[in-house]
């Protein structure tokens, strides 16, 4: 039992590493959650000297948990400038309005 | 993301309603924020915004309709989306005379433009690393793009609707009729960005096609005033669920 916990709070503290650090936003604190509850099996399960690994892997899950819950606070979602689009943007009006008077002309 | 895209204009298709005529404004801008929903929480994607305003060529004024959607700057690296839909109608019946469709979702390219006369449809397509294909097909007198079509449900008189009251109508697209049922569902009170609360019709959509999922899953709410403005959409499709909340509107 202890070996499962042990696999499961590597396994889902790697994924709460990996979501945090991509803009998956909350979605990060599913794994972040899952790697708390089998760092503290761990622990309850440990003894001694055993108790550095999952006290480790919990330390890092509550950073992971802080560190997302300051993206999602904090950083506003914004659309970046593109200029590219912008000016596609512009071109596909300019040819619109060619396009229409086509239209016109046949009508 | 096209098939969000699809939905979002689909839920608004409630033209067969009787309308009271009344105009959209030029000058309008709404702006929503776009979320997936990923094992049960949602995440924000990306950005729509719906603006009109007009153009005018040598011998008509037309209201070009525009829908941009464009992932945030987060999700750019991983996922970029660029698309844009575009209608130029008439500004008093909203019966669009062009429709063009640019698309770029991670790479994959799509233009797509439908030239309207009479019930004539002639399309040209054009999809990345393909040849372009030119298509002419007829459409019913009352069929829309999806764009104006959209624009066309805010003209409408929902008063006089009763709960349970349904419409089928068609749209145009993909190079295709599609068949859409309306369903009027009565009213509720939901966040509408900077307008605050508001109180809105909420109408569920049916469409025959493989975009849609469930019975009544496919929403939209619009305020139940004159302006009928979207506040909240939500749908259902074969790869999850997900919503458009409207975040700011202006020139309303």
């Amino acid at each position: 039992m202890k070996k499962l916990f042990l696999i499961s709070a590597c396994i889902f503290t790697v994924l709460a590493i990996t979501l945090s650090v991509l803009p998956f936003d909350t979605l990060a604190f599913l794994p972040i959650g899952l790697a708390i509850v089998f760092g503290l099996l761990l622990l309850k399960k440990s003894e001694g000297q055993q108790k550095k690994l999952p006290k480790i892997l919990l330390s890092i899950s509550v950073l992971c948990s802080v560190f997302v819950l300051g993206k999602t606070l904090l950083i506003k979602d914004e659309v970046a400038k593109d200029t590219q689009f912008e000016k596609e943007k512009i071109e596909t009006k300019q040819e619109a309005k060619k396009e229409l008077e086509e239209i016109e002309g046949l009508e | 993301m096209k098939k969000i895209f699809f939905i979002f204009c689909t839920v608004c298709l409630v033209n067969s309603f009787t309308t009271n005529g009344q105009a959209i404004k030029s000058g309008e801008k709404l702006v929503f924020a776009g979320s997936y929903n990923m094992s049960g929480l949602m995440t924000q994607l990306a950005q729509v915004t719906m603006s009109t305003e007009t153009l005018a060529t040598a011998k008509n004024s037309y209201l070009h309709l525009s829908c941009e959607l464009s992932t945030y700057s987060k999700w750019d690296s991983f996922f970029k989306i660029r698309d844009i839909y575009e209608s130029y109608v008439n500004p008093q019946t909203l019966k669009p005379s062009l429709y063009k469709r640019s698309i770029d979702e991670g790479g994959w390219t799509k233009k797509e433009k439908y030239a309207f006369k009479g019930n004539t449809v002639n399309s040209t397509a054009k999809k990345r690393n393909k040849p372009e294909t030119n298509k002419t097909f007829t459409i019913g007198a009352s069929t829309q793009d999806v764009i104006s079509m959209f624009y066309k449900v805010r003209t409408v008189d929902f008063s006089k609707f009763k709960e349970g009251q349904t419409q089928t109508l068609m749209i145009v697209f993909d190079e295709k009729q599609v068949p859409v049922t309306l369903k009027y569902m009565g009213k509720e009170t939901v966040s509408a960005g900077n307008l605050g609360k508001k109180e809105c019709y909420k109408i569920s959509i049916g469409a025959k096609t493989d975009a849609l999922r469930g019975k009544d899953k496919n929403l939209i709410w619009l305020t139940a005033d004159a302006k009928k403005v979207p506040t909240l959409l939500k749908f259902s499709i074969p790869v999850g669920t997900g919503q458009l909340a409207l975040t700011s509107a202006s020139g309303i």
